[in-house]
């Protein structure tokens, strides 16, 4: 009986686990849209958080993506040919890896980055008594820490895999050009008669849930962290594990959306 | 300090070791946070008041330093000047020499807040009963 109650024990402590993150989620949300939320410190810090995840990363973003998104379309438009499906290449192109894989090669790059860092930085907030100093001065922690780091997420995200397809896009028109013989006409018409606007619309909620849940997670298991130094990677490593499972629930259910 | 800020409320600034700077911030945006959260001041009108206080303290060079490059003197003005951010502050001081460890008198602290004694309303010291030597005549 030793393992059943040890399997209830850990099924009810996750479902605790998804209840808490879901009810801070709305709290959240609902802070989102509440005015007196905003003043000059939370814009100061928005900025701050945009130009750190934004900004910073543009090389290292430009250079991957340059890189990744030359492979994956040379490797599919080269399958296509050889399997004679070269008319399909539009609905590939448009349907699968500008609004799948992009908005998913984003979500990756910016968990590793950022997620993990805003996990770290709270947890040593928290550690050092410094989310008490804010208490004492009476600033709120969800206005000042938590809203410009989740607007922060989802304007990164959408804009992030916006310039990501951009350069998928872009790549295509060389491989077309290479291995279908197309000219850049062809090639934009080809794009346009395939391009769903609900599915790029699917795509950029996608993106715009993606970039709050990475955010709000990391964040919610910062501030679990206790007094003693030796909790923060426990606090990070179990929050980057809930953000992977995280992004795994999300796209299963746009999948599902989709379908229906 | 807990009970202070509760029959004070939106008045008590408090400047105590247990409060430390946040450390992903430099002194000015730690100073500067205050009047941009609670009066909605721009960063440019914050900016002024925070370097005239820093400059009568003599501590202009801490600006842009952040927490850990500070010395304790420098940590309390840094301290000290945040609390008086408060509008009409009544400024707590907990257990000073935990912050200043290396200080015989308080001769220091006194000078600080008579710096910028116009910044707030009143200035209070909690410390132990066995500290009392350090703070001459002034001590009730």
């Amino acid at each position: 009986m030793h393992w059943l109650e040890s399997a209830g024990h850990s099924i009810l402590s996750a479902s605790r686990t998804f209840g808490d993150t879901l009810l801070f989620s709305a709290k959240v949300a609902l802070r989102l849209f509440q005015p007196r939320a905003y003043n000059k410190a939370t814009r100061d810090v928005l900025v701050n958080q945009i130009y750190f995840t934004s900004v910073q990363i543009l090389p290292v973003f430009l250079t991957a993506s340059i890189a990744f998104a030359s492979l994956l379309v040379g490797i599919v438009f080269q399958s296509l040919k050889d399997l004679g499906l070269t008319e399909y290449f539009g609905h590939v192109l448009m349907g699968l890896i500008v609004t799948e894989l992009s908005p998913l090669f984003t979500v990756l790059l910016i968990t590793l980055r950022s997620s993990s860092a805003i996990n770290a930085e709270v947890a040593v907030m928290k550690s050092n008594r410094e989310l008490k100093t804010l208490e004492m001065f009476h600033i709120d922690l969800v206005d000042y820490l938590v809203v410009p780091r989740i607007i922060n997420g989802m304007l990164s995200l959408v804009l992030l895999s916006s310039l990501f397809s951009t350069v998928l896009m872009a790549s295509g028109i060389l491989f077309s050009g290479v291995i279908f013989d197309m000219s850049v006409d062809v090639y934009t018409n080809i794009l346009l008669n395939s391009t769903s606007f609900s599915a790029i619309f699917i795509a950029l909620v996608k993106c715009a849930v993606y970039g709050f849940f990475i955010t709000l997670i990391p964040i919610r298991s910062g501030l679990r962290a206790t007094r003693e130094l030796t909790s923060i990677p426990i606090t990070v490593s179990r929050g980057m594990v809930n953000v992977f499972s995280a992004i795994l629930i999300i796209e299963v259910l746009s999948l599902l959306t989709k379908l229906l | 300090m807990e009970a202070f800020a509760k029959v004070h409320f939106g008045q008590a600034a408090p400047v105590s070791a247990d409060l430390p700077l946040l450390s992903n911030q430099d002194v000015m945006m730690n100073i500067s946070l205050i009047k941009e959260y609670h009066e909605n001041w721009s960063k440019e009108r914050t900016a002024a008041i925070v370097l005239s206080g820093l400059q009568r303290l003599g501590m202009s060079h801490i600006a842009y330093k952040r927490n850990p490059a500070l010395t304790s003197e420098e940590r309390f003005c840094a301290m000290l000047l945040r609390a008086a951010m408060i509008q009409s502050a009544l400024i707590v001081i907990d257990r000073p020499f935990k912050i200043l460890p290396h200080l015989q008198d308080a001769a220091f602290l006194f000078d600080a807040c008579e710096r910028i004694s116009d910044l707030f309303s009143r200035c209070y010291i909690f410390d132990y009963r066995w500290m009392k030597d350090k703070y001459g005549a002034v001590c009730l």
